[in-house]
Protein backbone atom coordinates (compact mmCIF):
# COMPACT_ATOMS: atom_id res chain seq x y z
CA UNK A 1 0.00 0.00 0.00
CA UNK A 2 2.68 2.43 -1.36
CA UNK A 3 0.82 6.07 -0.57
CA UNK A 4 1.55 7.66 -4.08
CA UNK A 5 -0.35 7.06 -7.21
CA UNK A 6 3.13 5.72 -9.03
CA UNK A 7 4.52 3.15 -7.51
CA UNK A 8 8.51 5.36 -7.42
CA UNK A 9 10.56 6.78 -4.49
CA UNK A 10 11.44 9.70 -6.85
CA UNK A 11 7.81 10.96 -6.31
CA UNK A 12 8.39 10.70 -2.09
CA UNK A 13 8.91 14.10 -0.62
CA UNK A 14 7.48 13.26 2.59
CA UNK A 15 5.71 10.41 4.83
CA UNK A 16 6.33 7.53 3.25
CA UNK A 17 4.45 4.92 5.72
CA UNK A 18 1.45 2.95 4.69
CA UNK A 19 -1.55 4.06 4.09
CA UNK A 20 -0.68 7.68 4.81
CA UNK A 21 -3.65 10.35 3.65
CA UNK A 22 -5.84 8.24 4.90
CA UNK A 23 -7.38 7.09 7.69
CA UNK A 24 -5.67 3.93 8.53
CA UNK A 25 -2.80 5.20 10.71
CA UNK A 26 -5.11 6.61 12.96
CA UNK A 27 -7.17 3.47 13.13
CA UNK A 28 -4.01 1.59 13.77
CA UNK A 29 -3.12 4.31 16.39
CA UNK A 30 -6.43 3.54 18.41
CA UNK A 31 -6.03 -0.22 18.02
CA UNK A 32 -2.86 -0.02 19.60
CA UNK A 33 -4.17 2.21 22.44
CA UNK A 34 -7.09 -0.09 22.57
CA UNK A 35 -4.69 -3.21 22.87
CA UNK A 36 -2.52 -1.44 25.96
CA UNK A 37 -5.60 -0.56 27.85
CA UNK A 38 -7.04 -4.13 27.27
CA UNK A 39 -4.30 -5.76 28.40
CA UNK A 40 -4.04 -3.91 31.71
CA UNK A 41 -7.75 -4.91 32.79
CA UNK A 42 -7.33 -8.69 31.69
CA UNK A 43 -3.68 -8.31 33.85
CA UNK A 44 -5.34 -6.67 36.74
CA UNK A 45 -8.35 -8.99 36.83
CA UNK A 46 -5.92 -12.33 36.76
CA UNK A 47 -3.14 -11.19 39.12
CA UNK A 48 -6.06 -10.20 41.79
CA UNK A 49 -7.49 -13.89 40.65
CA UNK A 50 -4.56 -15.63 41.71
CA UNK A 51 -3.62 -13.01 44.53
CA UNK A 52 -7.09 -14.40 46.28
CA UNK A 53 -6.22 -17.97 46.51
CA UNK A 54 -3.52 -16.99 49.24
CA UNK A 55 -5.95 -15.20 51.16
CA UNK B 1 38.62 46.16 -11.03
CA UNK B 2 41.88 43.83 -10.16
CA UNK B 3 40.63 44.82 -6.33
CA UNK B 4 37.34 43.16 -7.02
CA UNK B 5 38.60 40.07 -9.47
CA UNK B 6 41.08 39.25 -6.72
CA UNK B 7 38.15 39.64 -3.58
CA UNK B 8 35.67 37.47 -5.78
CA UNK B 9 39.44 34.67 -6.53
CA UNK B 10 39.51 34.84 -2.33
CA UNK B 11 35.96 34.43 -1.98
CA UNK B 12 35.63 31.20 -4.26
CA UNK B 13 39.16 29.84 -2.43
CA UNK B 14 37.40 30.19 1.05
CA UNK B 15 34.15 28.54 -0.79
CA UNK B 16 36.29 25.61 -2.11
CA UNK B 17 38.20 25.08 1.26
CA UNK B 18 34.56 25.23 3.12
CA UNK B 19 33.16 22.71 1.05
CA UNK B 20 36.07 20.48 1.71
CA UNK B 21 35.77 20.64 4.59
CA UNK B 22 32.50 19.56 4.87
CA UNK B 23 33.24 16.69 2.49
CA UNK B 24 36.19 15.64 4.74
CA UNK B 25 33.23 16.08 7.88
CA UNK B 26 30.68 13.83 6.13
CA UNK B 27 33.64 11.32 5.65
CA UNK B 28 34.57 11.25 9.03
CA UNK B 29 30.75 10.91 10.33
CA UNK B 30 30.30 8.31 7.55
CA UNK B 31 33.24 6.58 8.99
CA UNK B 32 32.28 7.10 12.75
CA UNK B 33 28.98 6.20 11.63
CA UNK B 34 29.69 2.36 11.08
CA UNK B 35 32.88 2.15 13.48
CA UNK B 36 30.28 2.82 16.38
CA UNK B 37 27.62 -0.11 15.71
CA UNK B 38 30.59 -2.36 16.17
CA UNK B 39 30.79 -2.05 19.89
CA UNK B 40 27.26 -1.35 19.74
CA UNK B 41 26.32 -4.97 18.26
CA UNK B 42 29.00 -6.40 20.51
CA UNK B 43 26.68 -5.78 23.22
CA UNK B 44 24.78 -8.12 21.45
CA UNK B 45 26.73 -10.89 21.62
CA UNK B 46 27.63 -9.73 25.39
CA UNK B 47 23.32 -9.79 25.73
CA UNK B 48 23.94 -13.53 24.36
CA UNK B 49 26.67 -14.59 26.36
CA UNK B 50 24.73 -13.80 29.83
CA UNK B 51 21.69 -14.73 28.41
CA UNK B 52 23.11 -18.43 27.68
CA UNK B 53 25.17 -18.92 30.99
CA UNK B 54 22.15 -17.69 33.19
CA UNK B 55 19.91 -20.72 30.66
CA UNK B 56 22.28 -23.14 31.78
CA UNK B 57 22.87 -25.11 34.87
CA UNK B 58 25.18 -24.58 37.29
CA UNK B 59 27.41 -27.35 36.11
CA UNK B 60 27.74 -26.07 32.52
CA UNK B 61 27.81 -21.94 32.79
CA UNK B 62 31.18 -21.78 31.76
CA UNK B 63 31.25 -23.79 29.19
CA UNK B 64 28.17 -22.13 27.25
CA UNK B 65 29.92 -18.80 27.82
CA UNK B 66 33.14 -20.69 26.45
CA UNK B 67 31.61 -21.91 23.38
CA UNK B 68 29.81 -18.24 22.88
CA UNK B 69 33.24 -16.19 23.21
CA UNK B 70 34.97 -18.73 20.63
CA UNK B 71 32.30 -18.53 17.88
CA UNK B 72 33.19 -14.92 18.03
CA UNK B 73 36.62 -15.69 17.97
CA UNK B 74 36.43 -17.77 14.86
CA UNK B 75 33.40 -16.00 13.29
CA UNK B 76 35.81 -12.51 12.29
CA UNK B 77 38.47 -14.42 11.09
CA UNK B 78 36.32 -16.67 8.80
CA UNK B 79 34.51 -13.67 7.24
CA UNK B 80 37.57 -11.74 6.86
CA UNK B 81 39.09 -14.53 4.89
CA UNK B 82 35.70 -15.60 2.55
CA UNK B 83 32.88 -14.58 4.43
CA UNK B 84 33.31 -10.66 3.15
CA UNK B 85 33.90 -12.11 -0.41
CA UNK B 86 31.02 -14.36 -0.41
CA UNK B 87 28.65 -11.49 0.17
CA UNK B 88 30.14 -9.58 -2.74
CA UNK B 89 30.76 -12.96 -5.10
CA UNK B 90 27.22 -14.15 -5.44
CA UNK B 91 24.05 -11.52 -5.42
CA UNK B 92 22.97 -12.84 -8.57
CA UNK B 93 23.22 -16.31 -8.01
CA UNK B 94 26.19 -19.08 -8.99
CA UNK B 95 28.63 -18.97 -10.46
CA UNK B 96 28.73 -15.52 -9.27
CA UNK B 97 27.77 -13.24 -12.73
CA UNK B 98 27.79 -9.24 -12.16
CA UNK B 99 24.76 -8.07 -11.50
CA UNK B 100 22.79 -4.62 -12.95
CA UNK B 101 24.26 -2.22 -9.90
CA UNK B 102 27.92 -3.12 -10.65
CA UNK B 103 28.59 -3.94 -7.35
CA UNK B 104 28.70 -8.02 -7.48
CA UNK B 105 30.04 -10.82 -9.24
CA UNK B 106 33.46 -13.23 -8.59
CA UNK B 107 35.26 -10.88 -10.80
CA UNK B 108 34.17 -7.95 -8.11
CA UNK B 109 34.65 -9.82 -5.09
CA UNK B 110 37.73 -10.42 -6.32
CA UNK B 111 38.93 -7.21 -6.81
CA UNK B 112 37.93 -5.56 -3.38
CA UNK B 113 37.20 -8.81 -0.42
CA UNK B 114 40.75 -10.52 -0.71
CA UNK B 115 43.17 -10.92 2.07
CA UNK B 116 45.99 -10.98 -0.75
CA UNK B 117 47.24 -9.63 -4.06
CA UNK B 118 45.60 -6.40 -5.29
CA UNK B 119 42.38 -7.01 -3.49
CA UNK B 120 44.40 -6.65 -0.21
CA UNK B 121 44.81 -2.72 -0.49
CA UNK B 122 40.86 -2.96 0.49
CA UNK B 123 41.39 -5.45 3.51
CA UNK B 124 43.93 -3.49 5.40
CA UNK B 125 44.70 0.15 6.60
CA UNK B 126 44.58 2.84 3.56
CA UNK B 127 44.31 6.38 3.71
CA UNK B 128 42.29 6.52 0.88
CA UNK B 129 39.49 4.29 1.89
CA UNK B 130 37.80 5.15 4.97
CA UNK B 131 34.95 2.79 4.47
CA UNK B 132 35.59 -0.53 3.32
CA UNK B 133 37.03 -1.83 7.28
CA UNK B 134 33.63 -0.18 8.81
CA UNK B 135 31.56 -1.83 6.75
CA UNK B 136 33.53 -5.15 7.02
CA UNK B 137 33.39 -5.06 10.83
CA UNK B 138 29.87 -4.50 10.77
CA UNK B 139 29.01 -7.13 8.61
CA UNK B 140 31.42 -8.82 10.46
CA UNK B 141 29.46 -8.59 13.77
CA UNK B 142 26.27 -9.43 12.03
CA UNK B 143 27.95 -13.23 11.22
CA UNK B 144 28.87 -13.37 15.00
CA UNK B 145 25.00 -12.21 16.23
CA UNK B 146 23.65 -15.71 13.88
CA UNK B 147 26.57 -17.46 15.48
CA UNK B 148 25.25 -16.45 18.65
CA UNK B 149 21.50 -17.44 17.57
CA UNK B 150 22.39 -20.52 17.40
CA UNK B 151 24.43 -20.93 20.27
CA UNK B 152 21.80 -20.70 22.82
CA UNK B 153 19.59 -23.30 21.30
CA UNK B 154 22.40 -26.44 21.17
CA UNK B 155 23.80 -25.62 25.04
CA UNK B 156 24.57 -28.18 27.71
CA UNK B 157 25.47 -31.26 25.18
CA UNK B 158 27.35 -30.21 22.31
CA UNK B 159 30.74 -30.80 21.76
CA UNK B 160 33.50 -27.47 21.21
CA UNK B 161 35.05 -28.29 17.80
CA UNK B 162 31.34 -29.15 16.23
CA UNK B 163 30.09 -26.12 17.84
CA UNK B 164 32.34 -24.32 16.16
CA UNK B 165 32.23 -25.91 12.67
CA UNK B 166 28.62 -25.05 12.61
CA UNK B 167 29.49 -21.63 13.69
CA UNK B 168 31.49 -20.61 10.95
CA UNK B 169 29.54 -23.03 8.67
CA UNK B 170 26.22 -20.42 9.45
CA UNK B 171 28.26 -17.13 10.14
CA UNK B 172 30.59 -17.25 7.26
CA UNK B 173 28.75 -18.86 4.73
CA UNK B 174 24.76 -19.69 5.14
CA UNK B 175 24.02 -16.47 6.21
CA UNK B 176 25.90 -14.34 3.80
CA UNK B 177 24.85 -15.94 0.93
CA UNK B 178 21.24 -15.18 2.07
CA UNK B 179 22.00 -12.11 2.14
CA UNK B 180 23.92 -11.61 -1.25
CA UNK B 181 20.35 -13.30 -2.45
CA UNK B 182 18.12 -10.70 0.03
CA UNK B 183 20.00 -8.15 0.84
CA UNK B 184 22.15 -6.53 -1.53
CA UNK B 185 21.20 -4.46 -4.82
CA UNK B 186 22.43 -6.83 -7.21
CA UNK B 187 20.60 -9.64 -4.92
CA UNK B 188 18.72 -12.18 -7.16
CA UNK B 189 15.67 -12.13 -4.69
CA UNK B 190 15.49 -8.37 -5.16
CA UNK B 191 15.74 -7.85 -8.75
CA UNK B 192 13.58 -10.41 -9.59
CA UNK B 193 11.00 -10.86 -6.90
CA UNK B 194 11.22 -7.43 -5.01
CA UNK B 195 12.20 -9.37 -1.42
CA UNK B 196 12.66 -6.89 1.09
CA UNK B 197 14.01 -7.23 4.54
CA UNK B 198 15.56 -4.44 5.61
CA UNK B 199 16.26 -5.16 9.27
CA UNK B 200 17.17 -8.67 8.26
CA UNK B 201 14.20 -10.62 10.24
CA UNK B 202 14.56 -13.35 6.76
CA UNK B 203 18.29 -13.72 6.06
CA UNK B 204 20.12 -13.56 9.75
CA UNK B 205 17.44 -14.04 12.08
CA UNK B 206 15.38 -16.97 10.14
CA UNK B 207 18.74 -18.39 8.65
CA UNK B 208 20.09 -18.91 12.00
CA UNK B 209 16.76 -19.94 13.67
CA UNK B 210 16.20 -22.46 11.13
CA UNK B 211 20.45 -23.57 11.04
CA UNK B 212 19.78 -24.61 14.54
CA UNK B 213 16.83 -26.58 14.01
CA UNK B 214 18.67 -28.27 11.42
CA UNK B 215 21.56 -29.00 14.32
CA UNK B 216 18.90 -29.69 17.03
CA UNK B 217 17.43 -32.45 15.05
CA UNK B 218 20.87 -34.50 15.03
CA UNK B 219 21.97 -33.27 18.39
CA UNK B 220 19.06 -34.58 20.47
CA UNK B 221 18.04 -33.32 23.41
CA UNK B 222 19.43 -32.93 26.72
CA UNK B 223 19.33 -36.30 29.38
CA UNK B 224 16.16 -35.96 30.72
CA UNK B 225 14.51 -33.22 28.77
CA UNK B 226 11.94 -35.68 28.12
CA UNK B 227 10.22 -38.65 29.53
CA UNK B 228 9.50 -41.93 28.04
CA UNK B 229 5.90 -40.81 27.14
CA UNK B 230 7.12 -38.27 25.10
CA UNK B 231 6.28 -35.05 27.24
CA UNK B 232 8.35 -32.78 28.09
CA UNK B 233 10.32 -31.58 31.53
CA UNK B 234 11.18 -27.85 31.95
CA UNK B 235 15.07 -27.76 32.66
CA UNK B 236 15.71 -24.66 34.58
CA UNK B 237 18.60 -22.51 33.93
CA UNK B 238 20.63 -21.60 37.02
CA UNK B 239 20.25 -17.39 37.12
CA UNK B 240 16.84 -16.01 35.27
CA UNK B 241 18.23 -13.11 35.97
CA UNK B 242 20.93 -12.82 34.56
CA UNK B 243 19.63 -14.49 31.58
CA UNK B 244 16.62 -11.69 31.75
CA UNK B 245 19.56 -9.09 31.72
CA UNK B 246 21.11 -10.60 28.63
CA UNK B 247 17.85 -10.48 26.66
CA UNK B 248 17.54 -6.87 27.75
CA UNK B 249 21.37 -6.25 26.41
CA UNK B 250 20.90 -7.74 23.41
CA UNK B 251 17.96 -5.03 22.69
CA UNK B 252 20.22 -2.65 23.00
CA UNK B 253 22.58 -4.17 20.51
CA UNK B 254 20.10 -3.94 18.04
CA UNK B 255 20.26 -0.44 17.93
CA UNK B 256 23.19 -0.70 16.46
CA UNK B 257 22.33 -3.50 14.64
CA UNK B 258 19.55 -1.77 12.67
CA UNK B 259 21.75 1.44 12.53
CA UNK B 260 24.13 -0.69 10.26
CA UNK B 261 21.29 -1.47 8.12
CA UNK B 262 21.65 2.49 6.89
CA UNK B 263 23.50 3.37 4.35
CA UNK B 264 24.72 7.19 5.14
CA UNK B 265 24.47 9.70 2.26
CA UNK B 266 27.04 12.04 0.72
CA UNK B 267 29.82 9.60 0.20
CA UNK B 268 30.86 8.12 -3.12
CA UNK B 269 29.51 4.77 -2.41
CA UNK B 270 26.13 6.57 -1.29
CA UNK B 271 23.14 6.28 -2.74
CA UNK B 272 21.80 9.63 -2.38
CA UNK B 273 23.73 12.48 -1.86
CA UNK B 274 21.32 14.21 0.65
CA UNK B 275 19.59 11.45 2.70
CA UNK B 276 20.12 8.08 4.11
CA UNK B 277 18.52 4.87 2.81
CA UNK B 278 18.60 1.13 3.09
CA UNK B 279 20.61 -1.17 1.77
CA UNK B 280 18.55 -1.29 -1.10
CA UNK B 281 18.47 1.98 -2.22
CA UNK B 282 15.11 3.21 -1.08
CA UNK B 283 14.87 6.35 1.21
CA UNK B 284 15.06 5.79 5.32
CA UNK B 285 15.45 8.34 8.15
CA UNK B 286 17.27 6.63 11.55
CA UNK B 287 13.74 8.67 12.98
CA UNK B 288 11.81 6.05 11.52
CA UNK B 289 13.88 3.36 13.44
CA UNK B 290 13.24 5.15 16.61
CA UNK B 291 9.52 5.01 15.66
CA UNK B 292 9.58 1.49 15.22
CA UNK B 293 12.03 0.03 17.22
CA UNK B 294 10.83 1.40 20.27
CA UNK B 295 7.09 0.50 20.07
CA UNK B 296 8.23 -3.07 18.27
CA UNK B 297 9.88 -3.58 21.46
CA UNK B 298 6.64 -2.32 23.68
CA UNK B 299 4.27 -4.08 21.75
CA UNK B 300 6.48 -7.45 21.62
CA UNK B 301 6.75 -7.47 25.58
CA UNK B 302 3.20 -6.70 26.14
CA UNK B 303 1.98 -9.74 23.82
CA UNK B 304 4.58 -12.01 26.29
CA UNK B 305 3.12 -10.48 28.99
CA UNK B 306 -0.30 -11.62 28.64
CA UNK B 307 -0.01 -15.44 27.77
CA UNK B 308 2.98 -16.37 30.08
CA UNK B 309 3.73 -13.47 32.71
CA UNK B 310 7.04 -14.79 32.32
CA UNK B 311 9.86 -12.37 32.32
CA UNK B 312 12.27 -15.01 30.00
CA UNK B 313 9.24 -14.75 27.31
CA UNK B 314 8.46 -11.25 28.17
CA UNK B 315 12.08 -10.13 27.08
CA UNK B 316 12.05 -13.01 24.38
CA UNK B 317 8.89 -10.99 23.38
CA UNK B 318 11.07 -7.89 22.93
CA UNK B 319 13.23 -9.89 20.61
CA UNK B 320 10.34 -11.06 18.71
CA UNK B 321 8.98 -7.53 18.54
CA UNK B 322 11.50 -6.05 16.52
CA UNK B 323 12.39 -9.35 14.78
CA UNK B 324 8.66 -9.11 13.71
CA UNK B 325 8.56 -5.67 11.90
CA UNK B 326 12.41 -5.61 11.15
CA UNK B 327 11.43 -6.28 7.46
CA UNK B 328 9.87 -3.18 7.69
CA UNK B 329 11.39 -1.17 9.90
CA UNK B 330 11.67 1.78 7.07
CA UNK B 331 8.27 1.98 6.08
CA UNK B 332 5.79 0.80 8.72
CA UNK B 333 3.55 3.64 11.04
CA UNK B 334 4.28 3.35 14.53
CA UNK B 335 0.92 1.94 15.31
CA UNK B 336 1.20 -1.10 13.09
CA UNK B 337 4.64 -1.87 14.30
CA UNK B 338 3.13 -2.00 17.59
CA UNK B 339 0.01 -3.96 16.42
CA UNK B 340 2.34 -7.02 14.77
CA UNK B 341 4.63 -6.70 17.20
CA UNK B 342 2.17 -7.67 19.91
CA UNK B 343 0.89 -10.20 17.90
CA UNK B 344 4.13 -11.77 17.67
CA UNK B 345 4.39 -11.60 21.56
CA UNK B 346 1.04 -13.76 21.59
CA UNK B 347 1.94 -16.56 19.21
CA UNK B 348 5.54 -17.17 20.41
CA UNK B 349 5.19 -19.29 23.55
CA UNK B 350 2.81 -21.32 21.56
CA UNK B 351 4.91 -22.05 18.72
CA UNK B 352 7.41 -23.01 20.94
CA UNK B 353 5.29 -25.61 22.96
CA UNK B 354 4.64 -26.76 19.47
CA UNK B 355 8.15 -27.18 18.60
CA UNK B 356 9.01 -28.77 21.90
CA UNK B 357 6.29 -31.57 21.65
CA UNK B 358 7.78 -32.46 18.38
CA UNK B 359 10.61 -33.62 20.96
CA UNK B 360 13.11 -30.75 19.73
CA UNK B 361 15.00 -29.43 23.20
CA UNK B 362 15.61 -25.72 21.87
CA UNK B 363 17.03 -24.46 25.20
CA UNK B 364 15.92 -21.01 24.93
CA UNK B 365 13.54 -20.92 22.21
CA UNK B 366 15.94 -19.32 19.63
CA UNK B 367 14.20 -21.91 16.73
CA UNK B 368 10.86 -19.84 17.19
CA UNK B 369 12.07 -16.27 18.75
CA UNK B 370 14.34 -15.80 15.81
CA UNK B 371 12.87 -18.38 12.82
CA UNK B 372 9.44 -18.65 13.15
CA UNK B 373 8.77 -15.09 14.23
CA UNK B 374 11.64 -14.04 11.78
CA UNK B 375 9.67 -15.70 8.67
CA UNK B 376 6.67 -14.39 10.30
CA UNK B 377 7.88 -10.91 9.89
CA UNK B 378 9.28 -11.21 6.47
CA UNK B 379 5.85 -12.49 5.21
CA UNK B 380 3.96 -9.40 7.71
CA UNK B 381 5.55 -7.21 5.09
CA UNK B 382 4.46 -8.88 1.98
CA UNK B 383 0.81 -8.33 3.78
CA UNK B 384 1.22 -4.63 4.73
CA UNK B 385 4.13 -3.06 2.31
CA UNK B 386 3.34 -4.08 -1.09
CA UNK B 387 3.29 -2.56 -3.64
CA UNK B 388 6.02 -0.64 -2.64
CA UNK B 389 9.45 0.07 -4.86
CA UNK B 390 11.60 -2.54 -3.50
CA UNK B 391 14.74 -0.77 -4.89
CA UNK B 392 16.14 2.15 -5.92
CA UNK B 393 18.86 3.43 -8.01
CA UNK B 394 21.52 2.22 -10.35
CA UNK B 395 19.64 -1.17 -10.77
CA UNK B 396 16.78 0.29 -13.11
CA UNK B 397 13.60 -1.17 -12.77
CA UNK B 398 12.50 -3.55 -10.22
CA UNK B 399 9.82 -5.00 -9.28
CA UNK B 400 7.22 -4.29 -6.12
CA UNK B 401 7.04 -5.57 -2.56
CA UNK B 402 4.60 -8.59 -2.43
CA UNK B 403 3.13 -10.98 -0.90
CA UNK B 404 3.99 -13.51 -2.64
CA UNK B 405 7.87 -12.56 -3.30
CA UNK B 406 8.02 -12.20 0.05
CA UNK B 407 6.60 -16.04 0.36
CA UNK B 408 9.33 -17.01 -1.18
CA UNK B 409 12.28 -15.20 0.34
CA UNK B 410 10.54 -16.76 3.67
CA UNK B 411 11.26 -20.18 2.04
CA UNK B 412 14.47 -18.80 0.55
CA UNK B 413 16.14 -18.22 3.92
CA UNK B 414 14.18 -21.07 5.31
CA UNK B 415 16.42 -23.41 2.77
CA UNK B 416 19.01 -21.69 3.46
CA UNK B 417 19.38 -21.85 7.23
CA UNK B 418 17.93 -25.36 7.80
CA UNK B 419 19.59 -27.47 4.76
CA UNK B 420 23.26 -26.50 5.78
CA UNK B 421 22.44 -26.61 9.35
CA UNK B 422 21.29 -30.23 8.92
CA UNK B 423 23.13 -31.45 6.73
CA UNK B 424 26.59 -29.93 8.36
CA UNK B 425 25.29 -31.25 11.93
CA UNK B 426 24.39 -34.91 10.32
CA UNK B 427 27.94 -35.16 8.82
CA UNK B 428 29.66 -33.93 12.43
CA UNK B 429 27.63 -36.62 14.08
CA UNK B 430 28.98 -39.24 11.53
CA UNK B 431 32.42 -38.34 12.75
CA UNK B 432 31.43 -38.45 16.45
CA UNK B 433 32.04 -34.66 16.52
CA UNK B 434 28.83 -33.21 17.66
CA UNK B 435 27.51 -34.82 20.97
CA UNK B 436 29.39 -34.80 24.04
CA UNK B 437 29.67 -38.38 25.46
CA UNK B 438 26.46 -39.35 27.82
CA UNK B 439 29.12 -39.42 31.03
CA UNK B 440 30.26 -35.80 30.66
CA UNK B 441 27.25 -34.41 30.10
CA UNK B 442 25.76 -36.07 33.06
CA UNK B 443 28.99 -35.17 35.17
CA UNK B 444 28.84 -31.54 33.48
CA UNK B 445 30.39 -29.61 31.12
CA UNK B 446 32.41 -27.62 32.82
CA UNK B 447 34.21 -30.25 34.38
CA UNK B 448 35.20 -31.39 31.50
CA UNK B 449 36.08 -28.56 29.17
CA UNK B 450 37.00 -25.72 31.57
CA UNK B 451 39.64 -25.51 34.29
CA UNK B 452 37.82 -22.99 36.03
CA UNK B 453 34.92 -22.52 38.36
CA UNK B 454 31.71 -20.64 37.63
CA UNK B 455 31.05 -19.81 41.27
CA UNK B 456 34.27 -21.13 43.13
CA UNK B 457 32.82 -20.16 46.52
CA UNK B 458 30.74 -22.61 46.40
CA UNK B 459 32.97 -25.74 45.19
CA UNK B 460 31.91 -28.76 44.01
CA UNK B 461 29.40 -28.74 47.02
CA UNK B 462 27.33 -26.20 44.87
CA UNK B 463 23.96 -26.97 44.24
CA UNK B 464 23.65 -28.98 40.98
CA UNK B 465 27.55 -28.84 40.22
CA UNK B 466 27.26 -32.40 39.38
CA UNK B 467 23.75 -33.91 39.27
Amino acid sequence: MFPYEQATWDVVDGAMFQLWGTSMPGIFTLIAALICVLVLVVGQRTETEKAKRFD
Amino acid sequence: MEEQLAELAAKIAELEATSAGAAVTNTMFAETFYYLTIPLMIIIHAGFLAYEMGASRLKNVLSSGVKNILAFAFMIPTFYFFGWWVYWGFPTGFPGAPGPAGISGVEYANSIALGWGDAAQYMGPNIADQASGVFFGAFALFAATTASIMSGAVIERIQTVGFIILAVVLGSFAWVVAAAWGWHADGWMVTKWGVHDFGAAGLVHAVAGFFALGVLINLGPRIGKFNPDGTANHIAGHNMPLTVTGLMLIIVGFFGFLMACVIVPGEGWSWFADKPATIYGTPITLSALAFNILMAIAGGIIGAWVITRDPFWMMSGALAGIISTASGLDIYFPGLTFIIAFSAGLILKSCADWLERRGIDDAVGAVTVHGTIGLYGVIMLGVWGSGYPALQGAAGDAPTISLIGQIIGAAVFFLCGFVPGYIVSYILKMFGMLRIREGAEIAGMDIVKVPAHGYPEWGPKAPNAAE
